[in-house]
């Protein structure tokens, strides 16, 4: 039984070394910050020497990567500062920000999804930087745009561009199929039937988003019927996703698989699996934005760009067009940064008017600052942007809502059920609800 | 398994085998151990690593699960609060702990089950080989096994690809009438595996399988070469078939080695993890979740939860006690751990 007994221990052991496996989390110590002010001011610039950690959301692109090369050049130029710049993309931004708050290496500026203001605030992640708004180009962002930036009278966020989306289209497909651009929901549905029908059963005509960003497509449907996600009534938060409104906007939205616009073999995709898939020629139809078509181009090898590509304002079913999601991305100080007057100093630059211009038109977003929004009507590229833009909503401001859209992922939870026939689309909802109140009002 | 004699050599009556040789006087002892306290000393080093890496964060596991626990209070910012029992009342108040339960103990049910029969039926092949054949078997099963977790879900992930998947242009190449005969249906193209709770198991339990029987069958293997080969042979005399045999003089001698085995399966395949992550491509899916995956998604996805994740944790930690608990008492009491 020699071998028996070699074998059983060096089982015995693994099990062990197994077990062994635990997780370290290191403790940061931010007392070794030092202070900026006190650099001698005679030796050249304010921060020679010194190195700033800046997050920026999303794949690195060439367009993006030379923003940010000549941004850093001139806060080096200014500051002394070094600029250390990472990317980090959009779905693992919550995870890293998780991360980064517990202790973690963190950033010092941080570019972050308007949406999330809320929740990273009430993780005391972030730090107010209310007097930057109050001087210089900054006083002039409309205060309407601050909505989710600002918490009990303090501003945790400064805009750097907005974002509202529209149906991003293979121009190409439809000049060869013979599609004229959609005006109704039921042209974008026969549209995408014709796409499936010439280009392949596996090309999704109008691409299903069931992802960690779902909310973002499903809230162009539901809100053009009218309905809404949740509506606060005195201080708690009152679900109102069975109501018939949003109910309508959602058979809209699981139509996109049952009726076979979009395969049911990808009901989790999130924006940047259907991305990847639209660059390869498996897409034909998706709501998104302006700044996915850089990735597009570098991800079929320059093969679709220019006039390859255009938007359409989404319609909505009901006619018009349909409300979008006021998206918009914000950069800000992160709490944890060494060297806080620095990083302000940082946001400040790249938050003025010439530097916030540059990050909307070369990423492809819609400026902040009035001026250049009002010049965008003119473009025939940016017009779509500019009439959603108009019509735009925003998710529950609640510091939860991060939770039910994300984490616990509840409508598309609820749409995958229904999709798959496990539950009726109001048996579905009513739990949803249940789910949503309960997690806004924890 | 030799707790006898190390009970005889360590304590009671020591032979003192020094105390013969030198005088009485002599004060070895005197600044030296007494012997009872040397395999004391002895394993004093092990236990402080065990300590600090195993006991010390089960211990924080466990005073967390009773805490209110997220960012603010790991960077410092804020005190943890006491919940009591709070975190244990949410999580089994949640219907995904319970789908989750389900999910963990058939799912370690049917792979721990699979796992088994199908090593030892492997093992019992390997020593029937000629000594290269079984070689080359062994490197051959044994890279199987040596392929990292996440690596096993993405291969199997490709595999099991709803349009451009092997498995579903392997079955569309079946003739139409067998097809049609076992699975009722002869059209796999874009065949959704990945969607559903029940086939998500169904890839993961052939993932799991693939990777942790060749462990099992070169144990067995190993197990095997230790029997006398004049058993074997007597048995044959007798006339006896190849199944009585196995399991008349196999499964009886191999039995301690299929019990430490049968441990071992429950522990890794009640822990699986990361294989299903990436298999469901993030917990987004819920129904899909196990007790692994349920308590990452609540201790870590952001707003993180530890208190709530810790809670899960520490359930799923009983549980696994308690299974492999009574098992070893079975093992015990019929003393096959020898």
């Amino acid at each position: 039984m020699k071998f028996a007994r070699i074998a059983t221990t060096t089982a015995a052991t693994a099990a062990l070394a197994l077990g062994l496996a635990a997780c370290s989390g290191s403790d940061s110590s931010d007392g070794a910050a030092t202070s900026g002010a006190s650099a001698p001011a005679a030796s050249g610039p304010k921060y020679a020497g010194q190195t700033l950690t800046v997050w920026r959301l999303g794949d690195s692109n060439p367009a993006a990567q030379k923003y940010m090369d000549e941004l850093n050049a001139a806060f080096e130029k200014e500051s002394g500062a070094k600029v250390n710049l990472e990317w980090i993309p959009w779905p693992q931004v919550n995870d890293k920000f998780t991360a980064a708050a517990a202790g973690g290496a963190g950033p010092d500026v941080t570019e972050i999804g308007n949406d999330q203001v809320p929740l990273w605030q009430s993780q005391e992640a972030l730090s107010p930087i209310t007097p930057l708004l109050q001087a210089g180009d900054q006083a002039e962002i409309p205060k309407n745009l601050l909505g989710l930036e600002t918490i009990d009278g303090e501003v945790y966020a400064v805009p750097w561009g907005a974002g509202s989306r529209a149906v991003l289209y293979r121009k190409d497909w439809f000049k060869d199929l013979g599609i004229e651009v959609p005006k109704t929901w039921d042209e974008v549905v026969a549209a995408a039937k014709k796409i499936q029908e010439k280009k392949g059963k596996d090309v999704d005509g109008f691409a299903f988003n069931g992802g960690s960003d779902a909310n973002h497509l499903l809230a162009a449907f539901a809100w053009s019927e009218g309905g809404e996600y949740a509506v606060k009534e005195g201080d708690k938060w009152v679900g109102k996703v069975t109501d018939p409104a949003f109910k309508a906007g959602f058979a809209t939205y699981t139509g996109l698989v049952t009726d076979g616009l979009s395969g049911k073999s990808r009901l989790t995709q999130n924006t940047v699996d259907i991305r990847k898939r639209f660059a390869n020629d498996k897409v034909g139809m998706y709501l998104t934005a302006g700044w996915d078509l850089p990735g597009i181009e570098e991800d079929s090898k320059g093969k679709l760009k220019g006039d390859k590509l255009a938007f359409f304002p989404l319609p909505a079913k009901s006619g018009g067009e349909a409300p979008s999601f006021f998206g918009g991305n914000d950069i800000t100080v992160w709490g944890g940064a060494k060297n806080k007057e620095m990083a302000a100093d940082y946001v400040k630059l790249a938050t003025n008017k010439e530097w916030a211009g540059r990050y909307a038109s070369e990423g492809g977003l819609l400026p902040i600052y009035p001026e250049a929004l009002a010049k965008l009507k003119d473009d025939p590229a940016q017009a779509p942007f500019a009439a959603a833009f108009a019509k735009a909503k925003a998710f529950p401001a609640d510091p939860n809502w991060t939770e039910a859209n994300e984490t616990k992922a509840v409508l598309q939870n609820a749409a995958r059920s229904v999709i798959e026939g496990k539950a009726t689309a109001d048996e579905a909802l009513a739990k949803a609800n249940g789910e949503i109140e309960e997690i806004l009002n924890q | 398994m030799t707790n006898t004699s190390t009970v005889a050599r360590g304590g009671g009556a020591s032979p003192a085998p020094g105390r013969r040789r030198h005088a009485p006087q002599r004060p070895a002892k005197a600044r030296g151990l007494s012997p009872r306290a040397v395999p004391y000393v002895l394993l004093a080093p092990g236990l402080l690593v065990i300590a600090g890496l195993l006991l010390y964060p089960l211990g924080q596991m466990i005073v967390i699960s009773f805490q209110k626990v997220g960012i603010p209070q790991i960077n410092g910012k804020k005190p943890a609060t006491w919940e009591g029992w709070d975190n244990y009342t949410r999580v089994l108040d949640n219907e995904i702990f319970w789908s989750s339960l389900r999910n963990t103990l058939v799912f370690a049910a049917v792979t721990v089950a699979l796992t088994l029969v199908l090593g030892t039926a492997v093992g019992t092949l390997l020593n029937r080989l000629s000594k290269k054949m079984s070689t080359f078997v062994v490197i051959g099963i044994m890279s199987a096994w040596a392929v990292p977790p996440v690596a096993q879900g993405v291969i199997w992930r490709w595999l099991f690809d709803a349009d451009a998947g092997m498995i579903n242009w392997a079955l569309n190449l079946l003739p139409d009438g067998l097809s049609e005969l076992l699975f009722g249906r002869s059209d796999w193209t874009g065949e959704p595996w990945l969607n559903d709770a029940f086939t998500i198991y169904l890839v993961l339990i052939v993932c799991v399988l693939w990777s942790s029987f060749p462990f099992v069958a070169v144990s067995v293997l190993a197990g095997l070469k230790g029997i006398p080969a004049e058993l074997y042979e007597a048995a044959r005399v007798d006339g006896a078939t190849p199944w009585r045999i196995f399991r008349k003089i196999t499964f009886p001698l191999l039995k301690p080695v299929f019990s430490v085995l049968t441990i071992l399966s429950i522990i890794w395949d009640f822990k699986v993890f990361s294989q299903l992550y990436v298999l469901m491509g993030g917990p987004t899916n819920r129904e899909a979740f196990n007790l692994s995956i349920f308590s990452f998604a609540e201790a870590f996805r952001s707003p993180p939860k530890m208190g709530v994740g810790a809670a899960i944790a520490v359930i799923l930690t009983l549980i696994l006690l308690v299974v492999t608990a009574v098992y070893i008492r079975q093992i015990v009491k019929t003393e096959d751990l020898r």
